[in-house]
């Protein structure tokens, strides 16, 4: 059974259709990566399946459940899905080590002394511990961004989302936060990651699903898709982003 | 001069009460007041729209009349409806409510400028929406607003002078009557005001303490 699985989700604002019927199915210690042009509904897809904005039809099958049915208590849903924003969104009251022990003090009902070890543990794997007691704006973009992987991932998260981790940074900082994502797949930890880099995308996927105008166009391996694809919209896509870099 | 020294010596113990008075209805409103903002505040925010615009209601009332009006509708105005308040009382509740709305308008120009995408980060983690008020919004508002804040409570100190006119025995109200006794208004009106002066440097030099403590990189306030 699919640890996710997307049947037919549409969402519209107003009178535009954004996605159109997506399918789509994520298996526990796989990893996905959703390509496309801008514009395409990758962003939305990934935030209407922890109903950050609501589908407007569609299952989302979730460890069995949908969760889009009414009753369905989606904050717990939500603190099993790690989430990690392209802007990093880090608390920037906080610091590095207060960042991530707060979900786990107040939602995980963690002790302070327990969240603040498992902190430091998910902050070593990043190589941030010797960071705990700066405050986001001391940070690089880099180690921002792998602060709220460690965040996300403190959680223990059945799933981790990634919206564009890496297209807020300069190619430097690009490296260091794939490098960290890369350790996460060969880890075999189940992420949905919605991105414009392909090299980002070619090191932390087992597919690629690319969208175009709201559906999905094809799935398939890196190679085939970048380099040897039938479908002359996906051969130009992956041309322009391969060549932009 | 002697003599309005004299006189100050001898109505002491009344001037001393007055400041007391002062001194505690400016506590008191602040405290209140703050508490009041935030509580505002938070109803400002609330997903229910009635809550919201009722909240808004209160606050626009509140900054768009003079505090004077509520304090002399309360205090001469209700015992036509057969409701007696004491002075004190009537300043607790006016000021209260005026400071509240204040305070609530400055947290909501801060709230404006909290990143949006650490809420929605707060709410992807799993938190409620109480959760994400007490924890994200809160801390960052009142940090951003410190200096507004800290501002009103000057303005609070100010303010109790007022309250002399539905008869509070203030700190002003004590030299009106030295004034009114020994016809010297302008040495009575300097040396309040001087006082006035002196609680203000002490509270701003407290308040910019208070900034320097709780004041975090990448906080601007």
């Amino acid at each position: 059974m699919a640890l996710i699985e997307v049947r037919n989700l549409v969402k519209k604002f107003d009178d535009k259709d954004v996605l159109k019927g997506i399918n789509l199915e994520l298996h526990e210690g796989q990893s996905k990566v959703v390509m496309g042009a801008s514009g395409c509904g990758k962003s939305t897809l990934l935030r209407c399946l922890n109903l950050l904005i609501q589908p407007t039809s569609g299952e989302i099958i979730f460890k069995g459940e949908d969760i889009t049915r009414s009753g369905v208590d989606i904050r717990k849903v939500r603190e099993d899905i790690g989430f990690v924003f392209q802007h990093f969104a880090l608390y920037r009251h906080l610091t590095v080590e207060d960042n991530v022990t707060l979900g786990l003090r107040k939602l995980k009902k963690m002790k302070t002394k327990e969240a603040v070890e498992k902190a430091l543990y998910e902050l070593e794997r990043v190589d941030m511990v010797d960071h705990r007691d700066k405050y986001p704006a001391q940070l690089s973009g880099g180690q921002k961004q792998r602060v709220a992987i460690v965040r996300a991932l403190a959680m223990d998260p059945a799933v981790l989302f990634l919206d564009e981790p890496t297209s807020a940074l300069d190619p430097k900082m690009s490296r260091e936060v794939v490098t960290v994502i890369n350790k996460l797949f060969l880890d075999n930890i189940t992420m949905l990651c919605v991105t414009h880099d392909p090299f980002l995308a070619k090191y932390i996927s087992d597919s690629i699903v690319f969208m175009d105008e709201g559906i999905v166009v094809a799935e398939d391996i890196a190679e085939r898709l970048f380099y040897d694809h039938e479908d002359p919209r996906i051969r130009e896509f992956f041309m322009s982003v391969i060549d932009h870099r | 001069m002697a003599a309005f020294l004299n006189d100050l010596i001898a109505y002491w113990p009344q001037i001393l009460a007055g400041l007391k008075n002062t001194a505690l209805l400016m506590v008191i409103m602040s405290a209140t007041g703050f508490f009041g903002g935030i509580a505002a505040f938070y109803l400002s925010l609330s997903k229910s729209r009635a809550a919201r615009t009722w909240t808004e209601r209160y606050i626009s009332f509140f900054i768009g009349t003079p505090l004077l009006v509520h304090l002399f509708l309360m205090y001469y105005g209700l015992p036509e409806l057969g409701i007696h308040l004491s002075a004190f009382t009537v300043s607790v509740i006016g000021f209260t409510l005026n400071v509240s709305a204040y305070n609530a308008r400055y947290l909501m120009t801060a709230y404006h400028g909290l990143e949006k995408t650490e809420l929605e980060a707060a709410r992807a983690q799993g938190f409620t929406h109480t959760e994400i008020f007490r924890f994200i919004i809160l801390p960052q508002a009142i940090r951003l607003s410190v200096p507004s804040l800290t501002n009103q409570i000057i303005q609070n100190l100010k303010d109790t002078s007022v309250a002399f006119l539905i008869q509070y025995h203030d700190f002003f109200a004590q030299m009106q009557e030295i004034a009114s006794t020994n016809f010297q208004f302008f040495k009575a009106y300097m040396t309040a005001g001087g006082v006035y002066l002196a609680l203000v440097s002490i509270i701003v030099l407290a308040a910019r303490k208070l900034e320097r403590h709780i004041s975090l990189p990448g906080f601007q306030t």
